[in-house]
């Protein structure tokens, strides 16, 4: 069966590369004790792959990969998963998604949200919002595009927020 | 302390560590990192950076010893590198621990592992960065105590004017010792005067003589299964297990199999225990067996065969011998499709690796390469090196006559790195004269007509003198540690740090007489590390010496003891456990 996990990486975490983030959560499924589907060859490493890379420093609500297993999933793998896992790394949910399900073909992009502390610039599609002492953009990005680096904008904290599939 | 987290630390770090090279070095956060409140606290540093820090087993045992006490703590730091260095400075953060974020000179305890002696200007670098006075002398009641281990202990005298106290030896049971007489201690004086009766603890300035600790076996409590992951990659990203501690080869020029005696084997089934809690507790996907010669466990076969059964697990086995077994074994744990098979023959010709008593034959080097060959492997690498006592022009070049006949077995590709010896307190060849670089070069260039066919790699002769006076200088060395940090040569083991001119300057701007550092010894002259007991006799190490000049061998002490003295003087033995466990 292949699933889709839903996690976030947050707190000192965004400071992981990608690589290191997948090397993470390999071995934290690793550490669930479970069967799932290993690569060939002497160095064998679990098949997952991956929604679109992040730059460094940036927080990531809307993280994605698809693993395959013949395990069950439940709620309590998740419960042990998440109770084995560094702080600042959760997974939200899992679905089972068919077995042809690709990410790269997919997802449509992803809504990112850039904190400022103070008046931000306005560019194209930006939507500014107001709160207290912070000001909130919000704007979608299309599926591997440029991601937003941190501080690209003089932004105080950058996070992808949540993922819009396209609509099959 | 409480294991609360330091805020103002942690604040600063936000803002930083947007900005240095791999910012999941100083993170800390790690899975399986430990914070707990405690009556009293440690924080062990390992003097360079987290990427080689973090591959070091030594931390990790005793940081498990020291976490599972009900009355200490143990939290861990490391060296950050340039960038990371030059932003806490610029953003006042000080050095701090790994777990809570908390400075180090708020630890009750600071323990630095010393490994190498180039590392000895990363840890006065290290004490600057955490605002922890450089020296024992101005430290004060308020200030950490400043301790340290490791085989570079076994010669204090170069860092005698900073730390407060070295163990020597073994940590598994003397590191829990010292903590309980740094606990029962009022003052710093008391401390001191304390920790001097800990055995295996040298305290400058309260006791004179001391002699190391041993274990006398490998307790299971005492191996770490909870190892740290990193989330970075490091050097050596992997689970390990312990197999065996110590040597009896007695190979005369290594430092670890003369301070490390005796031999003490973990058995089979012990090591299939610990390694799969590692595993389970990690996720590891590789697992290493580590020791100083994995090849001459007794039980090596019947641990491979039963770590074979841990799934998705590859294994690696470094240090083993040149011989036909060691093929044997690397061909059990299936590296056949990894890169390559290593061998350290050490020496080109039979004589001269009588002279270091190896005891590998030039049939058991060639058997080992054409075993290797035979069965798949197609790179190889070999390890030397020159400037080894009694070491003449034709022993060089046998080293390249060497690396021919191999080429020629249809390898595609052979490799050789050739060291510059470099002479060790506490070995046989302690008397032995060190070769200076120009010599080196001299004889690198005999092997040049090689190149041909292998690639060769030379380690810098100047690091070896380096090396040289930092390993056999006494307290006047300490100078030039000191200056050397002052005068930013720190993180010197890295290549691209290395500025052998910035060290020849300060050797010369603190007279350090290089010439006798560097020239032969009788058993006559006193050494800086005389007080220092390892449990082997200076009168041992000259015999063993003379006999390396006849080029005569000493065998294996498990096939009968050679009389060094170890095992009587601390009623131990090796522990061997032979046997079949299936």
């Amino acid at each position: 069966m292949k699933y889709l996990f839903y996690y976030k990486r947050t707190g000192l975490l965004r400071y992981l590369s990608n690589h290191e983030t997948m090397r993470m959560i390999e071995r934290i499924l690793r550490r669930t004790g479970g069967e799932f589907k290993m690569t060939e060859g002497f160095h064998q490493r679990m098949k997952l792959s991956f929604g679109q890379a992040l730059p460094t420093g940036v927080i990531d609500r809307s993280g994605l990969f698809l693993l395959s297993t013949d395990e069950i999933l439940d709620e309590e793998f998740l419960k042990v998963a998440n109770s084995i896992s560094p702080l600042g790394f959760e997974i939200s949910k899992t679905e089972i998604v068919n077995d042809k399900f690709e990410l790269g073909k997919s997802i449509d992009g992803y809504i990112f949200k850039l904190i400022f502390l103070r008046t931000p610039e306005v560019h194209d599609g930006w939507e500014i919002e107001e709160k207290g002492k912070i000001w909130v953009a919000g704007f979608f990005n299309v599926f591997n595009s440029h991601s937003p680096k941190p501080d690209e904008f003089g932004q105080y904290l950058t996070i992808r927020d949540s993922v819009i599939f396209k609509k099959s | 302390m409480n294991n609360k987290k330091h805020s103002s630390v942690l604040n600063k770090l936000v803002g930083i560590l947007d900005k240095v090279e791999k910012p999941s070095r100083y993170m800390g956060n790690e899975y399986n990192s430990i914070k707990k409140d405690a009556e009293l606290s440690m924080c062990l540093i390992f003097p360079d950076l987290y990427d080689v820090g973090m591959s070091h087993f030594g931390v990790k045992i005793l940081y498990d010893i020291v976490n599972k006490s009900d009355f200490a703590k143990c939290e861990r730091s490391y060296l950050p590198w340039l960038d990371m260095q030059k932003a806490m400075m610029e953003n006042n953060v000080p050095l701090y621990s790994y777990e809570t974020y908390t400075p180090i000179k708020e630890f009750d305890v600071i323990g630095f592992t010393l490994q190498y002696e180039m590392s000895y200007p990363n840890v006065l670098r290290s004490l600057k960065l955490g605002d922890v006075p450089i020296k024992n002398s101005q430290r004060s009641d308020t200030d950490p105590l400043v301790i340290a281990g490791g085989p570079c202990a076994f010669n204090p005298a170069p860092m005698e004017e900073f730390i407060d106290a070295f163990l020597i030896g073994d940590g598994e049971e003397a590191t829990i010792e010292m903590l309980m007489a740094i606990k029962k201690g009022r003052s710093r004086s008391e401390k001191l005067e304390l920790l001097s009766t800990v055995e295996g603890v040298y305290v400058p300035g309260y006791n004179y003589k001391v002699r190391k600790r041993v274990i006398s076996e490998m307790k299971n409590d005492w191996a770490p299964t909870d190892q740290i992951i990193p989330y970075t990659e490091i050097i050596h990203d992997r689970g390990v297990v312990e197999i065996m501690r110590g040597c009896a080869n007695g190979c005369r020029f290594c430092q670890a199999g003369m301070v490390y005696r005796p031999v003490r084997e973990r058995s089979a089934n012990d090591i299939f225990e610990i390694s799969k809690e590692t595993i389970k507790k990690t996720g590891y996907e590789e697992l290493s067996l580590l020791s100083l010669s994995s090849a001459d466990h007794s039980q090596i076969e019947d641990a491979i065969s039963l770590l074979k059964n841990i799934k998705d697990t590859s294994l690696s086995i470094p240090s083993t011998r040149a011989n036909a077994f060691t093929v044997e074994i690397a061909k059990a744990i299936g590296t056949i499709r990894k890169s390559g098979i290593t061998i350290a023959p050490e020496a080109g010709t039979q004589r001269l690796r009588d002279v270091i008593n190896k005891g590998i034959t030039e049939e058991n080097i060639f058997s080992a390469a054409k075993m290797a060959r035979d069965n798949g492997w197609n790179k190889i690498k070999l390890y030397f090196m020159i400037g080894l006592p009694t070491e003449t022009d034709e022993d060089v070049k046998a080293i390249g006559v060497m690396l021919d006949k191999i080429k020629r077995m249809g390898f595609h590709e052979v490799s050789a790195t050739i060291g510059v010896f470099v002479p060790k307190a506490h070995t046989p060849f302690q008397f032995d004269a060190q070769m200076m670089p120009d010599e080196a070069f001299r004889r690198f260039k005999l092997l040049n007509w090689t190149r041909r066919f292998a690639k060769l790699s030379f380690t810098d002769p100047y690091k070896a003198i380096i090396e040289g006076v930092l390993s056999r200088g006494d307290k006047t060395v300490g100078e030039v540690v000191e200056e050397a940090e002052k005068r930013d040569v720190i993180f010197a083991d890295w290549d691209e740090m290395f500025d052998p001119d910035k060290w020849m300057k300060i050797f010369e701007d603190k007279k350090i007489a290089l010439q006798k550092i560097m020239e032969a010894k009788s058993f006559k002259d006193p050494f800086p590390w005389d007080f220092v007991d390892s449990g082997i006799s200076k009168g041992f190490l000259w015999s063993e010496h003379l006999k390396s000049l006849k080029a005569e061998l000493t065998p294996d002490c498990r096939n009968g003891c050679t009389g060094c003295g170890v095992c009587q003087k601390f009623n131990v033995d090796n522990v061997i456990q032979e046997g079949i466990v299936r």
